[in-house]
């Protein structure tokens, strides 16, 4: 029996558990989650502010496995190393051969004076990590009828345009110049502005929050660092995570900004411990996506269970960052933000179209789509995202990227006027225009009678319409007007 | 081409001589009038015929299929292998030399050593025959056939799901009425484009939803606000139908009062698709979250409980024929069962069956581990019962066997058998993995093949014996829809062809078992019948009589004491073939390609249809005016990978994969993605796209991964030089 224990049973630590049972047959797997229910889907919180998600269906947490135990509302306090045992906070010691820290992130709270009392945040005021706060959110949002967003990151994005969605007035306030600053160049942050702007939502930026003013136990207005006074029932604070690492530190880990581990997952000082999903800190750095989570979990199941490699082809790019934005489409992936635009190893196109709301940027590099930013065109983020994960060589134009070049075009109508004599009419029977042409110089004047002639139209019938219209063409004048129900033997 | 009144009930003659009969190609079995033409081009003359079906309608396939009657090179005396070649030989020296060898190997190397390799154009008569021979006289469990690499996936999701597998469970006319169509991974506009008719009323009412990696001649019904194509990434077909059940969740557009009453496993399937949000999936799929929630929404509307007209969910090769194929399948069932589609008059889910008797031949005893009546070989009870039908104790019949690419690595293997039979099918051009599977069929010391053409396959063989085809025979096939129907003889077979019941009467004799094989295919039906009494697929209400006197027949269709049983052409609409009545929900998820694409490899292959031609072409292949209008193997690609490459139209091209290498021209479409190119499979040589496929299969349906590998693409040098 191989003993494995998860702390953190988040949407990263029970996918892990879940498949490190089915790798490793001898594996026993006990799962620690500090929160009350099931394991849920996080990435949806800002969703069912949006009032797209449906906060009863969140669970992800698989079926009960023989070989899992999941304790829930018990966190974890103590690792002893030497001991290989974990102590919970309900007193009980587990015992492991492996320990895995899946223990995830927390808000980052700005230091605003005036958002919380001694018992917490003042009302109205959120940040949006879990279950709970989402509720509250969408709790307040249904009498608001102002909001400030604190933070344009992609959270606060996403919030921002819930919020607007659900009827509220809502500000982003943020401290950078450029909304999303990590992902988006100045010209994608100046698009996306204006599309939040006409979505009704107040863009600041480069501004901080001073403090906040409450009424009656209730937030009433914020104050920008400009020295503005913002009236407001609800601020929400979308300001970036921090790696949950506390326990790992008091256990003697490596820490960084987020629990040091190497590309096997491991912790460098102790083998037997392992962390993935936000609270980790490979080698290439964490990006805070649940699918560098997902992926980790795989390959750490597969490693515990010695089958490293089985997969000949290397793991999907895994940074592609999908704003979940109701009514504004924009994905960001690999190189892209602020980079070096003249670096010669890159070949950089962009559309920019900021009427139209669209900015399109692509990144090349040895053939290979190296990183895009895409605002206002779903179709061309969906193509760039398979490209880039799939690491598919791009078309000797890169510009061919940027249109709608990938999809195949709409069937045009068919014009028999346009037609060549070997242009097929009827695909089921490989009949030629020519051919349908020759029936009716012979006499043919009706869709049976071309039917009977030439097989035209007995197959799937669609092209009765064609064919009608061919046997009524100018150019055979005596033809009587041609049925153009399909006709069969 | 003969006249047009002819369209007359499914009665065996007219008074013209004229027979009623079914087109011997696909699934849908298009009804054929054909007229006796002495003189003619051909021995009959084909007109299509008024079906609930194919309503008359033919395609160019059907139209020339009476050319196939008499191809120059048909075969019609037995052949024996003499060096590189073959010589005519007698019937009873072939059946000699067969005897001889097969009792030789079995005397060295047991009963095991003999394999038999069925197809699913079988009549139900011969089907049924072949697998009572291989069990009761050849006594081996290695029988298995081609129908795996057709219906196997949606076959083991069906019935996992339903406790029965019958195709689409429902008449086609059925799709008339509907609000909504999603089809995954089905062209049916060229591969049987008479089903297309079907489709008109849910294009008029805008909500036909294609999923193809393709714009596909079907894709493009739903051009024209007609619908919707959703035109993903190969291999990810399945994420679609996760997604969209994601968004019915959120949305609350489930049938939870359907769920509650007809299933069980609907928590741990809701949980298992909350990892496919919509954005999530786009990036897996290449169909945006908005498409993808706008396809839910159209779903939903037109489903029962949302007072819509009916939704129908379709599946297809395209997506079944993956190593995730089974769960892709159970995907598409949960879906439709979230919906409150199946068991409700005017929706349903069902897989469009392939092959002209892929549902027949997958019901009566040619699959590894069946029994006629679509039942376990490894169920005391059946195994009892179907013992004492043939005779013979229930010890006497071997276990289950293997799948099919399983049975063909084995061939010739040490320990594996040393003898194959097969009937109905060209496996050196279908199966997947191709040049491993001429490999194999080398190894073998004794290789017999019926056909009634020199297939690719045929001329391996030791021992070719020549067979009637579907004018030249009685039998019954079931269709696409499960509805039982009957083939009827127009003219007499050329020669020396025998139907498949004669030989295997006469071979059957020879081994040791004068009597149990019937040459009459209306004796073999009854005897089918009764073996199938009690099954999930019971015909033992069905009879030549009831047929010829024009009912129409969908199994189940028990035998009554009273009033004959009707048949059954809508199922479950009084609950699941399972013991408490419900339908099974298993949560499944997704996986992306076996062989996906890599740095030297970074083009997926996906493999296809052309409208002219049939399976490996064996047939079709030797139709001049079906050559004429696809005279060879192509690979289909997107203007930009062209030019990438630097290919012209038309230009040769080569593809390599981990497993072979080919070359065919160019065809230059933007109806494909830039990331993929397109093969329809039906030739041989080298250009034989399935020398390129991925013999990987399913876990649990043994269906292996055609539809998408991994291929580097560059302009073909060396003309024929991989031949």
């Amino acid at each position: 029996m191989t003993r494995i224990v998860v702390i953190g049973h988040g949407m990263v630590g029970s996918r892990f558990a879940e498949e490190v049972v089915e790798t490793l047959a001898d594996a026993d797997v006990t799962v620690l989650g500090k929160e009350p229910q099931a394991a849920y889907n996080r990435v949806l919180l800002s969703s069912v502010v949006s009032g797209v998600a449906n906060p009863e269906s969140l669970t992800i947490a698989g079926p009960d496995h023989p070989r899992v135990a999941t304790l829930t509302g018990v966190s974890a306090v103590k690792v002893d190393r030497a001991a290989r045992t974990v102590i919970d906070s309900a007193g009980a010691v587990h015992d492991y051969d492996f320990l895995v820290f899946a223990t995830g992130s927390v808000a980052r709270i700005p230091a605003i004076q005036g958002v919380a009392d001694s018992d917490g945040f003042v009302s109205g005021v959120a940040v949006l990590k879990d279950m709970a706060d989402a509720q509250d959110i969408v709790k307040h949002a249904l009498s608001a009828r102002r909001a400030v967003v604190l933070g344009a990151g992609v959270l606060g994005l996403e919030v921002a345009t819930g919020l607007a969605k659900r009827g509220v007035a809502v500000r982003v306030v943020h401290h950078a110049d450029r909304l999303m600053e990590r992902q988006l160049g100045w010209e994608a942050s100046a698009v996306a502005t204006t599309s939040l702007t006409k979505l009704g939502i107040d863009v600041h930026t480069g501004v901080s929050l001073a403090g906040a003013q409450a009424t009656r136990g209730k937030l009433s207005s914020v104050r920008l660092e400009d020295g503005s006074e913002v009236l407001t029932d609800m601020l929400v604070m979308c300001c970036g995570t921090i790696p949950e690492t506390s326990l790992a530190r008091q256990a003697g880990l490596e820490i960084d900004r987020g629990i040091v581990v190497g590309d096997d997952l491991a912790t460098p000082r102790d083998p037997a411990i392992f962390a993935i999903g936000d609270c980790a800190q490979p080698p290439g750095g964490g990006t805070g996506l649940v699918a560098q989570g997902w992926e980790q979990s795989s390959r750490l199941a597969a490693r515990l269970a010695g089958v490293d490699g089985v997969t000949a082809s290397e793991p999907r790019s895994t940074d592609v960052v999908r704003v979940k934005a109701s009514g504004l489409s924009m994905a960001t992936m690999g190189v892209s933000g602020d980079f070096d635009r003249a670096d010669p190893r890159l070949r950089v196109l962009s559309l920019k179209d900021p009427e139209g709301g669209r900015f399109i940027e692509v990144v090349v590099s040895g053939g290979l789509l190296v990183g895009a930013t895409c605002i206002g065109d779903k179709a061309i983020a969906a193509d760039l995202a398979t490209l880039y994960t799939r690491k598919i060589p791009v078309p000797s134009d890169p510009a061919q990227l940027l249109i709608h070049a990938l999809a195949g075009q709409a069937s045009a109508a068919k014009d028999p006027a346009e037609m060549a004599d070997d242009d097929i009419v009827c695909n089921c029977n490989s009949v030629s225009k020519g051919a349908i042409c020759t029936a009716v110089a012979e006499g043919c004047d009706t869709v049976a009678g071309i039917a009977k002639a030439t097989r035209a139209t007995t197959g799937c019938g669609d092209c009765a319409a064609l064919v009608a219209k061919l046997v009524t063409a100018p150019s055979t004048p005596t033809a009587a007007p041609a049925a153009t129900e399909r006709a069969v033997p | 081409m003969s006249s047009t009144s002819n369209a007359t009930g499914p009665l065996a003659l007219s008074t013209s001589g004229s027979v009623a009969t079914h087109c011997p190609y696909c699934a849908l079995q298009c009804a054929q009038t054909l007229t006796p033409a002495p003189g003619g081009p051909t021995p009959v003359s084909v007109d299509g015929r008024a079906f609930p079906t194919n309503r008359g309608g033919l395609c160019q396939k059907g139209w020339t299929s009476a050319e196939v009657l008499s191809v120059q090179d048909r075969i019609t005396m037995p052949q024996i292998r003499e060096g590189d070649g073959f010589r005519e030989a007698s019937w009873r020296e072939a059946l000699d030399t067969i005897e001889f060898r097969l009792r030789g190997i079995q005397a060295v190397s047991g009963k095991d050593a003999i394999a038999v390799f069925g197809g699913g154009g079988l009549t139900n008569e011969k089907a049924y025959a072949l697998g009572k021979f291989a069990r009761v006289v050849l006594q081996t469990p290695y029988i298995d056939y081609n129908g795996r690499f057709c219906m196997s996936s949606a076959a083991a999701a069906s019935n996992r799901a339903f406790g029965v597998d019958r195709g689409l469970g429902f008449p086609l006319a059925d799709l008339n009425g509907a609000g909504a169509v999603l089809i995954m991974g089905s062209n049916m506009s060229v591969t049987m484009p008479p089903f297309v008719q079907h489709l008109s009323g849910v294009r008029e009412r805008g909500g036909l939803i294609v999923v193809d990696p393709r714009k596909s001649a079907t894709a493009q019904l739903a051009d024209g606000g007609k619908g919707m194509h959703l035109q993903i990434s190969p291999g990810t077909d399945m994420v679609v139908l996760l997604a969209i059940l994601h968004v019915l969740i959120h949305e609350g557009l489930v049938d939870e009062s359907y769920l509650a009453e007809h299933t069980n496993g609907w928590d741990d399937v809701k949980t298992s698709v909350a990892a496919w949000w919509p954005e999530r999936a786009e990036i897996e799929c290449g169909v945006d979250a908005d498409a993808l929630r706008q396809a839910a929404l159209v779903l939903a509307a037109a489903s029962p409980h949302q007072g819509g007209p009916g939704a129908y969910i379709l599946t297809g090769r395209g997506m079944e024929q993956m190593s995730q194929g089974t769960a892709a399948v159970t995907a598409a069932i949960n879906l439709a069962l979230a919906l409150g589609l199946p068991g409700r008059v005017g929706s349903g889910f069902g897989p469009v069956t392939g092959q002209g008797n892929g549902q027949g031949g997958r019901e009566h005893g040619q699959k590894a581990d069946q029994l006629p009546g679509y039942r376990s070989i490894s169920d005391p009870a059946v195994r009892e019962y179907v013992a004492g039908v043939w005779g013979v104790p229930a010890d006497h019949l071997p276990g289950p066997g293997i799948p099919a690419v399983q049975l063909l690595k084995k061939l010739g293997a040490p320990g594996g058998p040393r003898a194959l039979l097969v009937h109905g099918s060209n496996v050196v051009v279908s199966a997947p993995n191709a040049d491993d599977v001429r490999k194999a069929l080398a190894r073998l010391s004794f290789l017999v093949v019926c056909d009634m053409v020199p297939s690719e396959t045929a001329l391996l063989a030791d021992v070719i014996l020549p067979v009637t085809q579907w004018a030249e025979e009685d039998g019954t096939m079931t269709n696409l829809e499960g509805r039982v129907i009957r083939r009827r003889t127009a003219v007499a077979a050329p020669g020396e062809a025998r139907s498949e019941l004669w030989i295997l009467n006469r071979l059957a004799a020879r081994l040791g078992y004068p009597t149990g094989f019937s040459t009459d295919p209306q004796e073999v039906f009854a005897e089918l019948a009764l073996a199938s009494k009690g099954g999930p697929a019971d015909y033992s209400g069905i009879s030549y009589e009831r047929l010829d006197a024009g009912e129409e027949i969908f199994w189940p269709c028990p035998e009554s004491d009273g009033e004959p049983h009707p048949g059954t052409p809508r199922m479950f609409l009084d609950g699941f073939n399972t013991p408490d009545g419900r339908a099974r929900m298993v949560p499944v998820d997704h996986h992306g390609p076996a062989d996906d694409v890599r740095p030297d490899a970074p083009v997926y292959l996906i493999t296809g249809r052309v409208l002219q031609h049939y399976q490996s072409g064996a047939q079709t292949r030797r139709v001049d005016s079906l050559n004429a209008a696809q005279p060879s193997p192509y690979v289909e690609m997107h203007p930009l990978l062209a030019e990438r490459l630097g290919l012209e139209p038309g230009a040769m091209v080569e593809l390599e994969s981990a497993r072979g290498v080919i070359q065919a021209r160019a065809v230059v479409s933007d109806t494909i993605r830039h990331d993929t190119v397109f093969m329809p499979f039906h030739w041989a040589g080298a250009g034989s796209a399935n020398r390129l496929t991925n013999d990987v299969t399913d876990p649990t349906s043994g269906m292996p991964e055609y539809k998408v590998c991994a291929v580097a693409v560059r302009p073909a040098t060396r003309i024929g030089a991989t031949a």
